[in-house]
């Protein structure tokens, strides 16, 4: 009897020690505060209670991100577990060594990156064919539009009679453009922009410069930024603040622009895919069920504008609990949570969670965002990434201020990104 | 020559301060000697070390930026316009309260109000009051016909919009200090002058001027060194925009750490903000043994 309770003891108290070991582990993670961390914390009571493990995840503005992340990726041991990464940091991040790579657990739990779209493992996924990232959520860019004012009859007939062209989801850049000057009658604007410097007008702007056939670079990494595709777009952006949008949209951030659309100030908005949700929620939203998103109209049909955009789970080299950070992190991109993410209203990087039967019930918008997501363009990502978005705010803010003309805002961009490009060994 | 007990007085005295001073130079004088290392390296976050020495080349770079002397000129004049308007606003309420016998103490509560408050948090009400289509204060000016004022999209206007944000929020503490300074007044002067049948006017000229002098000036170099460091406003409110109209020093030095990653520049940079500020405060020190 002795003997058997003997290894049953011993298991006892090495389960309940392994508990409590468990227990006391805390993961501490640093996420921004938006829809789709709202959603990851809505699941969190699950996995603590599937493994015992506490999970602390600290919410910030997107602002103070950078900041507070550094000195805790530059200490030998950080406070952080786990990290979101994004996707313009990839660059800096890596060639710092800061991230931890992911390939041996993977290979370990044998877990499946496939269903990924590719352009997301592109994006905040793998680098050099090692992988650092799990793709978290992403944010490429859409026009959000009213659909109520485009299926309106006497708005149809108005607008074939001014401009001889049908109202309808525009197919092209130059079709938006005629829709948004049509829009703009007194109160109501055409469009609503975000132009505060660096990044929201950064972002923003990008889908302009697409959408006019314009690219930041060649093959050679030389920017291509004056040419006339992207003076046209910058001048497009400018009359877009200035003649058919709202009054101060020049300094909006994100957050007060979609404030400006969701109270149905303005037809239109290009902003990043997650607001879409945001525009049915009737407590922050007067234009529930009036809204619709598209890719970002190109040059011609069939062609997009749209600027992809993502966030990736990385793992710090600075991690104080590396193992336990993979166990959240395997848990949280499963295809289940990732669903159940998907269901609250997150944005998916997972093809299979796109192509969910039950999410695409919930949303069936689901199929323009994924549309939207495949026909994106990429912002250049290099180690000098962050410095060039401030570059690039900062120029194209002086343009719409009118300090600059466009031409001379871009050709200072595109001296500063050749000197950055330069700098970080990519010219050829 | 000192006598035996003052040498061991003055022992006795380092003695004293030197738990003090210990820690002062552990939380102060050691990161700022730290820093003014690194500005001699070309030290950046994604390559932290000390291996390139490059003596003044940071100081060089810095000074020869042309967006950093447009910040340290965004910075002059933002200087002088909150300190001005400060003072000329917190002078004249001063005066007002120093001759208010009562419900001084409520008005004291009203003034501190905004001093109590996070920069952060006064950023963040006033972008939402000022906020052109959705925020009260261009509806109130809309209801007598007025506006919509674009507060902070035009480069003019922002600049003045934060400057009245940081006035709205600084401004009692010109009105404390200068308050503190007038009630220590003496009071014959006063009633010497009124005997002789001097004019308001010519009390305030000739004796409550003088007399304060020195309040004042130490008043305004405080204000003065409090606001060249202004970053937190400018974060919330513009990120130093629209264009460049609001790039103040402090908010450009945080880009060159934070964004830029280049810490041995942006500790250059810091390193001559210091000097201006350490400048003006052994003027300040100089002034205040005066007094």
């Amino acid at each position: 009897m002795i003997k058997l309770l003997k290894p049953l003891c011993a298991a006892l108290v090495s389960t309940t020690a392994l508990a409590s070991f468990a227990h006391a582990e805390t993961l501490t993670i640093l996420m921004e505060a938006v829809p789709d961390t709202e959603y990851v914390q809505a699941l969190v009571p699950e996995f603590e209670k599937e493994t015992g493990i506490d999970l602390e995840i600290e919410v910030v503005n997107y602002a103070e991100m950078h900041t507070k992340l550094v000195p805790q990726l530059v200490a030998r041991e950080g406070s952080y577990s786990l990290i979101v990464v994004d996707f313009y940091w990839v660059g800096e991040f890596f060639k710092a060594g800061w991230m931890m790579p992911l390939d041996d657990y993977i290979a370990k739990d044998g877990f499946d990156v496939s269903p990924y779209v590719p352009a997301m493992m592109d994006l905040v996924g793998a680098i050099d064919g090692t992988t650092y990232m799990l793709p978290f959520y992403n944010y490429a860019m859409g026009m959000l539009y009213r659909t109520d004012l485009l299926e309106d009859e006497a708005n149809k007939s108005a607008f074939k009679e001014a401009t001889g062209m049908d109202l309808k989801v525009p197919e092209t850049w130059d079709e938006y453009l005629k829709q948004v000057a049509f829009f703009t009658k007194g109160d109501m604007k055409g469009v609503v922009n975000q132009g505060l410097r660096p990044d929201p007008i950064a972002m923003e702007w990008s889908n302009y410069l697409f959408a006019n056939g314009g690219e930041y670079m060649d093959d050679t990494w030389t920017s291509t930024l004056t040419s006339d595709a992207a003076v046209k777009a910058l001048d497009d952006y400018k009359t877009n603040i200035d003649k058919y949008g709202p009054v101060g949209a020049a300094s909006f951030s994100f957050d007060e622009a979609f404030n400006v659309f969701a109270q149905g100030g303005a037809y239109s908005y290009i902003t990043y895919n997650f607001f879409r949700a945001a525009a049915d929620d009737p407590s922050s939203s007067q234009v529930v069920g009036k809204t619709g998103i598209a890719p970002v109209p190109g040059v011609e049909p069939g062609k997009t504008g749209s600027l992809n955009g993502a966030w990736g789970w990385a793992i710090p080299k600075s991690s104080p609990n590396p193992d336990l950070a993979w166990q959240f992190l395997k848990w949280v991109e499963s295809k289940d949570v990732a669903v159940k993410r998907a269901l609250q209203g997150g944005s998916p990087t997972r093809t299979d969670v796109f192509d969910d039967p039950a999410v695409l019930e919930k949303y069936p918008h689901m199929a323009d965002l994924k549309a939207l997501l495949l026909g994106s363009h990429n912002f250049p990502t290099f180690t000098y990434t962050p410095q060039f978005v401030e570059v690039l705010g900062r120029e194209l803010s002086l343009a719409v201020t009118g300090d600059k003309s466009s031409a001379d805002a871009l050709a200072a961009a595109a001296e500063e990104f050749n000197e950055l490009a330069e700098k970080d060994g990519l010219k050829k | 020559m000192q006598t035996r007990i003052e040498a061991a007085d003055q022992r006795f005295g380092w003695m004293l301060s030197a738990p003090g001073l210990m820690l002062l130079g552990a939380v102060i004088g050691f990161p700022i000697a730290w820093a003014l290392f690194t500005s001699l390296f070309d030290y950046t976050l994604i390559m932290p070390s000390y291996d390139n020495f490059v003596g003044l080349d940071n100081y060089v770079t810095a000074l020869g930026d042309k967006e950093f002397g447009h910040a340290a000129w965004v910075t002059l004049t933002f200087v002088a316009a909150i300190v001005v308007v400060e003072f000329s606003i917190g002078f004249l309420v001063a005066l007002m309260l120093n001759s208010t016998e009562r419900g001084r103490g409520i008005y004291y509560i009203i003034l501190l109000c905004p001093l109590l408050m996070n920069p952060v948090v006064v950023g963040l009400i006033w972008r939402m009051l000022l906020h052109p289509t959705l925020g009260i204060v261009n509806y109130l000016l809309g209801l007598v016909g007025l506006g919509p004022v674009n507060w902070l999209g035009d480069p003019t206007n922002a600049f003045i919009t934060v400057v009245l944000v940081d006035v709205w929020h600084q401004v009692s503490f010109m009105i404390v200090l200068l308050l503190a300074g007038l009630s220590a007044l003496p009071r014959e002067p006063y009633e010497a002058a009124r005997v002789e049948g001097a004019s308001t006017l010519q009390s305030f000229w000739h004796i409550t001027l003088p007399l304060m002098r020195p309040v004042i000036v130490v008043t305004l170099l405080i204000r003065v060194i409090f606001a060249i460091k202004t970053y937190d406003i400018i974060y919330i409110m513009t990120r130093g925009g629209p264009g460049d109209a609001t790039d103040l020093i402090s908010y450009f030095i945080y880009r060159r750490a934070f964004v830029g990653l280049n810490l041995g520049e942006a500790c250059a940079l810091a390193g001559l903000l210091l000097a201006v500020i350490v400048a003006m405060t052994a003027y300040l020190h100089r002034v205040m043994r005066k007094v």
